[in-house]
């Protein structure tokens, strides 16, 4: 079922001509992209630093409205309204489209993803290949902010993002893979459904057959290729603020500093997004509304790379390539060997 | 030269009786090169003359077993030029000696002692940027501390302050244009002064090999702030100790005073009364924790990136020996409590709250050393990352001067709290803390585990303090109101600072200031070890092993 | 950092690279003219800008000397800066919209900063802490050391101290957050140092004898010690 068709029903029209369909879908696809912008609003200048705080012992933002609330339209506006500085030797073009790819790549990425109520953009077939492909897209616009600002320390950012998410999206699709063999399917609304049964039922508690619980190895494998991919302590290398300044973004200011920044935290949202597809059963869950719990899970990712931030180290270079290519790889591919025995076995 | 094979020294104790160093057995040692001798307050010092003074510190070097080389002064008189090495031995350095090199007033060349001892590199480079004085042989003599273009020698007599100075800043070359520094493909790279990771404005000139750093030469002088002529402007009584809290300002500003009132004492015969000598103890033991949990959080920086956890929980932790610090000298950071023969005032009333509010902060001392331990020393990552990155080997850290935790987390069992005892340390009872792994981990580890017996100091000194007899509280002894100590008479004194062995030379002409006041640092000679650190390593292991060196460039460059 | 960027114009003092020719241009957009100078939407659109500029700032992270100690202890737990909205520390100047100078300003480091304080994207803001960065606090008499921020950068606070105490600090932010929300800042430079290209220097004695150290092109900042206040 689409968004046109979830729109078309709720509204209590019938079947949909073609017309209504796009108009339909065009404000579907309004509604999710404001939904995941709102909670990057509210994630990033605001939410970052209360969690931040909270784990340091400190209140944060406390002064501007109710619980420093007001301060997402502050920062925002500010950020907005600052002066917009292209260095010398920038290259022109592509300084000025990385930050847009960045943040286009993560967006398009939710156009896949089920988030309960019947909210889904588009369930193509190969669902699940869209939002890795799509994802992995940022690491161009990372390389292209990182060549075109003319400065060293952009670039080491640059290249060392690539590298980074060379290394670590084979990991994360070889995992998901792991998953897909289960359900036999790429199609997201499917691997969503297929775990809908309950697996267990403990004491009158069922527990549903979520791939969390089915493979908790793949989970933690895919958790962590994840946090890499994003780019998250202890994987925050590209940007690593004590070694390379501020990596691929040194340069940004203004606007495009601003969508840069939304960019990484739609990311993140992108990346608690799959793993909740794939993972955790998509917006399943009790009680609440699909879609409620949808956005509990997204966040509670965000919730943990914030965790790792404020309390682990980040690894060096070669080490995170190392890990990635020796480490999670490998692990990765015996997961699936397994998960296929098994699944070849079972079924 | 006798450069050449170094032999494993086999005399190291050459003169060594039980009363002290025999200078006349070392004279004979030294032969025809000694010119003349000279006594200084803390040591004899022969003088030799400008061509032979490497050949004067090899000999003490390899046969007289004195490796340390603490300091290098250089400074000017009517006549003539002169520079000083002050030579210690780590096993034991009470014994000390001093190697005096006059040169001429038209032509002041003398030869560089920087082949037999590296550490003398900067310090000759430092006597060379701010008295004048050229040293052949010298690999890289330029200016270190003022910038490449300045007019002048500042230290040196009719030096004129008021001439104009131009100060270049050179442009930042384009991230792909070619380099080829060492024959290889490498990328030049300015890390500073203004960088997140330099703990204030040191600029590393960094020369990368794809990730690996190639080459990085420091480049300091960017807080020079001319210390040593401030200190040469005031008096001894009151005008030079506010200073000593502005060198290494990480809340160390205790230990720093210590340092002038203890040259400054010895220099003028002034005696301490116990009593104050106990409180400077338990107070200086307060800044050491202090400054060693900046060192953990800043390094946590480094290591995790900015405000992580760590970091804010050892500022927590600062926060209250700051408290107590400022019940007791009634300021933060620069806490001017010191004074020559004594302290300013005695401990706050009520005393009982005074100690229970210290005692309270030792208790819980332990719960958060726990979980220091847990957030850095026990964690995995961090190891990765530490363990076997930036190794300093002790035979590589003498040869740099090296002292304080940087030292003893290569393995140099040397603290002068301990190996040349001053205040009160010689009757408390705790340890020397060392670490042999030579590399960042160590040196974190170090750290950390001096807290501890700083703890186990301080708990003494307050037990001692709690009963102590009410009519016998004396905090100062009977000081001359102008301290004019006798003329021509010069001192080189260290205490063991945060950072390692603080020295002070002063030189007094029988005015009420200084004729010359010289600081040896001991981040300045640390800082210097840097290269042998981090060449090879990746980016982030330089930072870290910056870090882990913790430098304070207030101290640095001075 | 990278320093291809803006102007470097020579001559040109900051306080007038600040305001551009005649005071307040850039604010003459075709919507002001249209409207007429001070129509009520504007003026209401003005202030809630200053409220925003006021209410949010992303510092530098930008340490000198032991003044940063207590800077580091404003952002730290027990003082806790981010409460109001402005502890957000950014390594790139890029991204900040206000430098904290916390130290004893040199010979040597004062270009850099310039060049620091030229890289930050308008509207910037400046606050001096510490006596050093008022007038060169303990170390004024130092042949080496400027005597005060003003002399390079624009100050809008100054934050006497040595150190300040972090509440002094706090004070300090929050009285320039103030300002700035009721549309106040204009700050002015005493008698700035400039960076200028060694080939614009005027050519006498030192000029001449530094030729052959610095290219043409370089730029430089020349200090006149003796007129120093
Ligand atoms: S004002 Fe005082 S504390 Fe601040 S930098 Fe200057 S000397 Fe240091």
């Amino acid at each position: 079922m689409s968004i046109a068709d979830t729109l078309g029903s709720a509204l209590g029209l019938g079947s949909l001509g073609p017309l209504e369909d796009f108009l339909l879908s065009l404000v579907g696809a309004a509604f999710v992209g404001t939904f995941v912008l709102l909670n990057t609003a509210v994630a990033g200048p605001w939410a970052k630093r209360k969690i931040t705080a909270a784990f340091t012992d400190r209140v944060a933002v406390n002064r501007v409205g109710p619980f420093g609330l007001l301060i997402i339209i502050a920062d925002a506006v500010r950020m907005l309204s600052k002066e917009l500085i292209i260095p010398d030797g920038a290259d022109r073009p592509a300084f000025d489209l990385a930050p847009l790819v960045l943040v286009a790549s993560a967006l398009l990425g939710f156009a896949v993803v089920p988030m309960g109520n019947g909210i889904q953009l588009a369930d193509p077939e190969v669902g699940l290949a869209f939002l890795f492909a799509v994802a992995s897209i940022a690491s161009i616009a990372l390389v292209m902010a990182g060549y075109a600002s003319n400065n060293k320390y952009s670039m080491l950012g640059g290249l060392r993002a690539v590298a980074q998410n060379v290394a670590y999206e084979i990991p994360l699709v070889v995992t998901a893979m792991s998953v897909v063999l289960f359900t036999g399917t790429l199609q997201t609304s499917q691997i969503v459904g297929a775990q809908a049964e309950t697996l267990i039922t403990i004491a009158g508690v069922s527990i549903p057959s979520w791939y969390a619980f089915v493979n908790p190895f793949a989970f933690v494998l895919f958790i962590v290729a994840n946090m890499a991919e994003v780019g998250r302590n202890p994987f925050d290398v590209p940007e690593a603020p004590t070694e390379i300044v501020a990596g691929y973004q040194t340069e940004y200011s203004s606007v495009y500093f601003v969508l840069m920044y939304l960019g990484e935290f739609i990311h993140i949202f992108l990346g608690g997004a799959i793993l909740a597809t794939v993972f955790l059963g998509g917006p399943a869950g009790p009680v609440l509304p699909g879609f409620v719990w949808f956005t509990i899970k997204i966040w509670a990712f965000f919730l943990f790379t914030q965790w790792a931030r404020s309390a682990l180290p980040r690894v060096r270079i070669d080490q995170l390539i190392e890990i990635g290519w020796k480490g999670l790889l490998e692990l990765s591919f015996v997961n699936l060997l397994l998960t296929a025995i098994i699944v070849g076995v079972i079924v | 030269m006798s450069l050449e094979a170094p032999e494993p020294s086999t005399h190291t104790d050459v003169g060594v009786t039980e009363t002290g160093l025999d200078y006349d057995v070392l004279e004979s040692l030294l032969g025809e090169l000694v010119i003349d001798r000279e006594t200084h307050h803390n040591a004899e010092a022969f003088v030799v003359r400008p061509d032979r003074v490497a050949d004067a510190l090899s000999v003490l070097r390899e046969e007289a077993g004195f490796d340390h080389c603490s300091c290098v002064t250089a400074q000017q008189y009517e006549d003539r030029y002169e520079s000083i090495y002050h030579l210690k031995k780590y096993d034991d350095p009470t014994q000390e000696v001093g190697v005096v090199v006059p040169t001429s007033i038209h032509e002041p060349k003398s030869q560089s002692g920087s082949g037999v001892y590296r550490t003398a590199d900067w310090h000759e480079r430092e006597a060379y940027d701010l008295v004048g004085i050229e040293y052949d042989d010298h690999p890289d003599l330029r200016r270190i501390l003022l910038p490449e273009t300045w007019q002048g020698h500042p230290l040196s007599q009719n030096y004129d302050q008021e001439r104009q100075q131009v100060v270049p800043l050179t442009e930042h070359a384009n991230p792909l244009e070619e380099d080829h520094r060492g024959g290889t493909d490498t990328m030049f790279i300015n890390i500073g002064p203004h960088h997140p990771a330099t703990h204030g404005v040191l600029h590393l000139k960094t020369t990368l090999n794809g990730e690996q750093v190639a080459d990085v030469e420091s480049d300091i002088g960017y807080l020079h702030r001319c210390e040593e002529q401030i200190c040469q402007q005031g008096t001894y009584r009151h005008q030079i100790m506010p200073y000593p809290d502005r060198w290494d300002y990480i809340s160390a500003g205790l230990l720093n005073e210590w340092a002038y009132a203890r040259a400054a004492e010895d220099l003028a015969d002034i005696d301490v009364p116990e009593y104050a000598q106990i409180i400077r103890t338990m107070s200086a033991e307060l800044c050491r924790i202090a400054s060693h949990l900046l060192a953990l959080g800043t390094f946590a920086i480094d290591v995790y990136g900015d405000f992580s956890a760590i970091f804010m929980y050892a500022f927590r932790d600062r926060e209250v020996v700051q408290n107590i610090l400022e019940d007791l000298t009634g300021q933060r950071m620069m806490f001017n409590y010191f004074r020559l023969g004594g302290v300013a005032w005695d401990l706050p009333e009520p005393r009982e709250k005074f100690f229970e509010k210290t005692r309270d902060f030792l208790d819980e001392l332990p719960t958060r050393l726990e979980e220091y331990h847990n957030l850095v020393s026990g964690n995995e990552v961090l190891q990765l990352r530490c363990v076997d990155t930036g190794i300093l080997e002790p035979e590589v850290a003498k040869q740099y001067g090296c002292t304080g935790p940087v030292a003893r987390g290569s393995g140099v069992d040397y603290d002068l709290r301990r190996d040349d005892p001053y205040g009160y340390y010689d009757r408390l009872d705790w340890d020397v803390v060392t670490e042999d792994g030579c590399d960042n981990y160590s040196r974190v580890l170090v750290r950390l585990r001096e807290v501890e017996e700083s703890a186990k100091i301080i708990d003494q000194c307050v037990n001692l303090l709690e009963e102590w007899p009410e009519d016998d509280r004396t905090i100062q002894s009977n000081v001359p109101r102008t301290l004019k100590p006798d003329p021509d008479t010069e001192i080189y004194r260290a205490v063991e600072g945060a950072k390692g062995e603080l020295g002070i030379y002063i030189r007094s002409d029988g005015t009420d200031t200084p004729a010359r006041f010289k600081i040896r640092s001991p981040c300045f000679s640390n800082l210097q070890a840097l290269p042998e650190m981090a060449e090879g390593e990746y980016v982030p292991d330089l930072v870290a092993a910056l870090g882990s060196l913790d430098i304070v460039l207030g101290e640095v460059d001075r | 950092m990278s320093s291809h960027n803006q102007d470097t114009t020579g001559a040109q003092t900051t306080q007038e690279a600040r305001m551009g020719e005649g005071v307040d241009n850039r604010f003459n957009s075709k919507l002001r003219e249209a409207f007429g100078s001070s129509p009520f939407i504007l003026t209401k659109f003005d202030s809630f800008m200053n409220w925003v500029r006021g209410s949010s700032m992303f510092m530098l992270q930008f340490g000198i000397a032991c003044c940063s100690i207590e800077m580091m202890h404003t952002y730290a737990v027990k003082h806790d800066l981010d409460r109001f909205g402005s502890g957000v520390p950014r390594a790139s100047p890029r991204q900040a919209d206000v430098i904290i100078v916390p130290g004893t300003i040199v010979s040597k480091f004062a270009p850099r900063m310039k060049r620091v304080y030229d890289q930050m994207p308008e509207p910037k803001f400046v606050v001096s802490m510490g006596s050093c960065t008022c007038s060169g606090g303990p170390f004024q008499e130092g042949y080496n050391v400027i005597k005060g921020a003003e002399e390079v950068i624009p100050c809008d606070i100054h934050v006497p101290g040595c150190p300040p105490r972090p509440e002094a600090l706090i004070y300090g932010i929050v009285k320039l957050q103030e300002r700035i929300a009721n549309g106040e800042t204009a700050p002015v430079t005493v008698k700035p140092y400039e960076l200028e290209q060694f080939g614009d220097l005027e050519e006498d004695e030192l000029v001449q004898h530094l030729a052959d150290q610095i290219d043409e092109e370089d730029l430089v900042m020349r200090y006149n010690w003796a007129e120093s206040p």
